[in-house]
């Protein structure tokens, strides 16, 4: 004879066994990504929300949370201190405006990342325009990359500096694709959704900036290709 | 080592460089709270919506314009021309 209390009672162990089931995995899925905090997305969300009805300490909170991030992203556009700072203040206003938009599909820190991007690319087109270019001293590109030695010497801010000089010689265009590729490892993937251009766009673009890099060095003197 | 290593190797240098430290918080919610950035109101948003559509449909008018003018400028001054023969 089958007891009625025992029917009663084994769903509810099935549902407990389930519960546990779900809940291992989403504590593996947390534990291999150490570096994402598990309640920074949902905190994120949270703020969005309540800074699209004008909470102004929830808007706080996200400049808080991702300037060093963007940033670190605009550093690599400008390394003029006021004009680098500028350049964050214009993403979280732009990000601000366009708050709307943002749908939670992909990271908060990704969606900034795209607005930084282009806001930083729009600072290059403008200085681009108006032709302030520092000028490049091909002596000390050769005696800073003479040997593995002497690069490896090199300190990580002279490093960049020397790079975001080369970069600088190129058209805003080029030099999106190359600080995007080189610097900031993007693969084609990231590197479109970044720019907002093409796969296809992206692989032209990365080729024709790289053979234009080639003959810059070239024609400058400053290396030879082998 | 070729052109391409050496920027790896200064790319890969250059990407241990700690940025300096911003703080904007002050600065961008000023900003906004004093209201000197705000989001485009709906009627905004038409009115740019429809001087984007009227430059759209202006260029090709223009060029259609021009296009008609010069065609019927020729038979224009030929008359022209021959009043001014006549009265010669």
């Amino acid at each position: 004879m089958i007891d009625a209390s025992s029917l009663m009672s084994e769903p509810a162990g099935f549902e407990a066994i389930i519960v546990e089931m779900v809940r291992a995995l989403a504590h593996s899925a947390h534990a291999k990504q150490p570096d994402v905090p598990a309640d920074s997305g949902s905190a994120d969300l949270e703020d969005v929300r309540l800074a699209g009805r004008g909470d102004g300490d929830a808007y706080r909170r996200l400049v808080e949370r991702h300037q060093d991030h963007v940033g670190r992203i605009l550093w690599r556009f400008s390394r003029d201190r006021r004009v680098h700072e500028e350049l964050v203040q214009d993403v979280f206003v732009e990000s601000y405006l366009s708050l709307s938009h943002y749908r939670g599909k992909a990271p908060f820190e990704r969606w900034l990342a795209r607005i930084a991007t282009r806001v930083g690319y729009r600072y290059w087109k403008q200085k681009a325009r108006r032709r302030r270019t520092e000028p490049f001293d091909i002596q000390e590109w050769d005696k800073a990359t003479d040997g593995d030695s002497v690069l490896e010497a090199l300190e990580p801010d002279q490093a960049a500096e020397m790079l975001h000089r080369v970069f600088e010689q190129l058209a805003p265009r080029d030099r999106l694709v190359l600080t995007l590729r080189y610097l900031e490892q993007c693969d084609v993937v990231e590197t479109a959704q970044r720019t907002g251009w093409t796969k296809t766009m992206v692989k032209v673009q990365t080729m024709r900036a790289r053979n234009r890099l080639r003959k810059l060095l070239e024609h400058t003197g400053m290396e030879s290709i082998r | 080592m070729n052109w391409e290593q050496k920027i790896e190797q200064l790319a890969a240098r250059a990407r241990d460089e700690s940025p300096p430290c911003v703080d904007v918080t002050c600065r961008v919610l000023g900003l906004l709270q004093a209201g000197q950035v705000q989001p485009l109101t709906v009627t905004e948003r038409l009115w740019m919506w429809l001087a984007a559509v009227s430059s759209v449909i202006a260029v090709p008018a223009a060029a259609a314009a021009f296009i008609l003018y010069t065609r019927s400028a020729g038979p224009l001054n030929q008359i022209a021309e021959a009043i001014s023969w006549a009265i010669q």
